[in-house]
């Protein structure tokens, strides 16, 4: 009868403590509620989003790409492509085609506002300054010659993203790499990318995520 | 001798009714693929090993769905009151296995023949599970298992959880109810979530048994024995604490309270509440993951080693298990690596009336180091190595032979997945150290018998859908 009292206190104890230290809780996983508008933005990020892309945007694993600071059209125009399976590469349909199954256009634009206005994070920085100064280079330039545009066109001069194309400052480095090549594969599917991959070169390719892994 | 051969198969009748009731873990199920739409990979490194995305899953009481309600309901104050999912969380689990053993088992009857030295296991296991979000709070699995060694259809693995959390996930609390002390943990180092998923031990029930040839620490043989609340926290995805209190609650229990009778089925009951708790902590990098954790359970035990003994007065055994645990993932593009490992210290007490008969000694330890490490590439290719080595006091009336609970093994696996919920396995299984009179080959008379005796490869299916 005393361990039983016992073991109850401790449940208690376990119980209040974590209730106390929770007052501001707020419930449900569920990413599709019983009212499909009544899930509001910060709902869908702390039962499901937060989960591989971290609360604030900043993910843990670079299989599962940084969020804070993206682009807002480029994070809503991605969510739609999950949604209607527009988009193929592995880790989309292992992932992201059921989480973005039955959201709606407003919890989307949601979605997408909230992780833009995370505060960005920088790179990690190079510790190959002439393979990152080769990435410079093609990144800045492209290759002309070979038909390969700039990549500030879309992404900035900084990384930082121009109108719906995303950021890549910042990005886990080996995220970037991974897409690289899904898109010079097709494994990806982006026309744009695709045409400029397909004439990168391996060496091309590390050179370039080198170098936007300092900005 | 003759009551400690009794005591010998007390155990035995314990261990077998243990692997009968409560088999190898199966969270590695469809329905919560059904209802998030996540891949297998998602919450998996290779079924049943989970991810840090499915610990939190699990945590989180497995509520995360993307499935809009077929039927629902709320209050006048808009809170949920009823929310049904269009798909019932339903899944099937089939195991099957064939394995030859390196020599020839004598037959279990008559002296001088022989067995077969092999054996096909078509179902090993057969699972109907209902798993999935009850509520937007509530989750919970539900298995039912055919088990072909014991020829038996019975509850298994059972848990059902209420969980919340704050908004920006730093804590989350829960409070669950289960059968299966340890099943409730996400890290596949404890003891009831083991990695492998063709148990070597049931093997030896077909050898007759009932895996009591291989020491194991006592709090590890409860599934399906006993059931209990636990209440948790899990803080900032790192630190998790769980409290436990376990009961006597035997399956087939043929009378309505706990009695002689129960006590000869289950193999032995609890006495009052046991506690059991768990602390661990993690830690995520890059691809990396790591933790470290403590678990225990402090236990009183009433054996059946005496037919139509009652419970008052009763004997009453106590254990003390403490097991430490770590694990390392690594969870790349490619190649994903576990390393696994756990060590376990018993301190069993014995009542007074059973020293001298059943057991030589008035306490006993037990010591058991556990390590697994796995290697999977693209989740297709795999190989495991598992190594078990027990130790511990020598009691000559509760092992028999010169006493020493000692065991030792080890499981070497290659693994072809073609798709993750359907998986070949060959396995050797080494056993390198038996309990001396619980070796099937000497309980059955074989001339010359070793421990190497009982080795067995094994080609394996587990499948899920």
């Amino acid at each position: 009868m005393r361990r039983l009292a016992v073991v109850t206190l401790l449940i208690a104890a376990a119980i209040a403590l974590a209730s106390a230290a929770v007052r501001d809780a707020k419930a449900a996983a569920v990413v599709v509620p019983p009212d499909p508008s009544g899930l509001d933005t910060m709902q869908l990020v702390s039962n499901a989003c937060s989960k591989c892309h971290g609360f604030n945007g900043v993910s843990t694993s670079p299989i599962f790409p940084i969020l804070a600071g993206q682009v807002p059209g480029y994070i809503e125009s991605e969510l739609k492509l999950f949604r209607q399976r527009g988009r193929s590469d592995p880790h989309a349909r292992a992932f992201m085609w059921g989480i973005a199954r039955a959201l709606t256009d407003e919890q989307i634009k949601g979605v997408a506002r909230y992780f833009s206005s995370q505060p960005a994070v920088k790179g990690t920085g190079s510790s190959n300054p002439a393979l990152a100064d080769k990435g410079k280079l093609l990144y800045e330039n492209g290759a002309p010659e070979r038909d390969i545009e700039a990549c500030t066109v879309c992404h900035g001069h900084s990384g930082e993203g121009v109108n719906t194309q995303p950021r890549i400052a910042g990005q886990h480095r080996d995220y970037v790499a991974m897409e690289m090549v899904q898109f010079r594969s097709g494994l990806r599917e982006n026309k744009v990318m695709q045409h400029v991959s397909e004439k990168l070169t391996d060496d091309e390719i590390a050179a370039l995520v080198e170098y936007i892994s300092t900005l | 001798m003759r009551l400690a051969r009794l005591g010998a198969l007390a155990a035995f009748v314990l261990g077998g009714l243990a692997l009968m009731l409560i088999s190898a873990p199966a969270h590695a199920v469809p329905p919560f693929a059904r209802q998030t739409g996540l891949a297998c990979e998602a919450c998996h490194t290779v079924p049943p090993e989970l991810t840090p995305f499915g610990r939190r899953f699990k945590l989180n009481g497995y509520t995360l769905t993307t499935r809009p309600p077929l039927v629902s309901d709320t209050d006048d104050h808009k809170k949920n009151t009823l929310w049904l999912s269009d798909l019932p969380g339903l899944g099937v689990l089939f195991q099957a296995t064939y394995n030859h053993y390196d020599r020839t088992p004598p037959d279990s009857a008559v002296p001088g023949a022989k067995s077969q030295s092999e054996n096909l296991e078509f179902p090993q296991q057969f699972s109907l599970i209902a798993a999935g979000a009850i509520s937007d709070h509530v989750g919970g699995f539900l298995q039912m298992t055919y088990d072909q060694p014991s020829g038996t259809f019975g509850v298994d693995n059972t848990e059902i959880r209420y969980v919340d959390h704050t908004q920006n996930n730093d804590w989350v609390w829960g409070v669950l109810f289960n059968n299966n002390p340890g099943n409730q943990d996400v890290w596949n180092s404890v003891a009831a979530y083991p990695t492998l998923d063709f148990s070597n031990q049931s093997l030896w029930s077909a050898g007759g048994a009932g895996g009591a040839g291989l020491s194991s620490p006592f709090f590890e043989g409860l599934g399906g024995l006993t059931a209990g609340p636990t209440a948790y926290i899990w803080y900032k995805d790192s630190f998790y604490l769980g409290i436990s209190a376990y009961h006597a609650a035997v399956s087939g229990s043929v009378t309505s309270t706990l009695d002689s009778t129960n006590l000869n089925v289950g193999g032995g009951a609890l006495q009052g509440w046991a506690p059991y708790w768990r602390a661990a902590y993690e830690r995520d990098w890059g691809y990396n993951s790591a933790s470290i954790g403590v678990s225990g359970m402090n236990s009183r035990f009433t054996p059946s080693l005496i037919a139509g003994q009652t419970l008052d007065p009763g004997y009453v055994n106590r254990y003390l298990d403490i097991s430490y645990d770590w694990q390392y993932q690594y969870i790349g593009q490619h190649n994903i690596f576990s390393f696994l490992g756990r060590y376990t210290h018993e301190n069993a007490e014995y009542d007074p009336g059973l020293v001298g008969t059943f057991y030589s000694n008035s306490s006993n330890h037990l010591d058991q180091w556990n390590l697994t490490g796995t290697y999977f590439y693209n989740r297709h290719y795999g190989a495991l190595v598992n190594f078990v080595r027990t130790t511990g006091t020598a009691d000559v009336a509760l092992n028999g032979g010169n006493g020493s609970p000692g065991s030792q093994y080890e499981v070497l696996e290659l693994d072809y997945l073609p798709w993750l919920n359907f998986r070949f396995i060959l396995q050797y299984n080494i056993y390198n150290v038996v309990k001396n009179n619980q070796n099937p080959f000497i309980l059955l008379g074989a001339t010359n018998p070793r421990a190497s005796n009982n080795n067995t490869f094994d080609i394996g299916l587990w499948m899920d859908f």
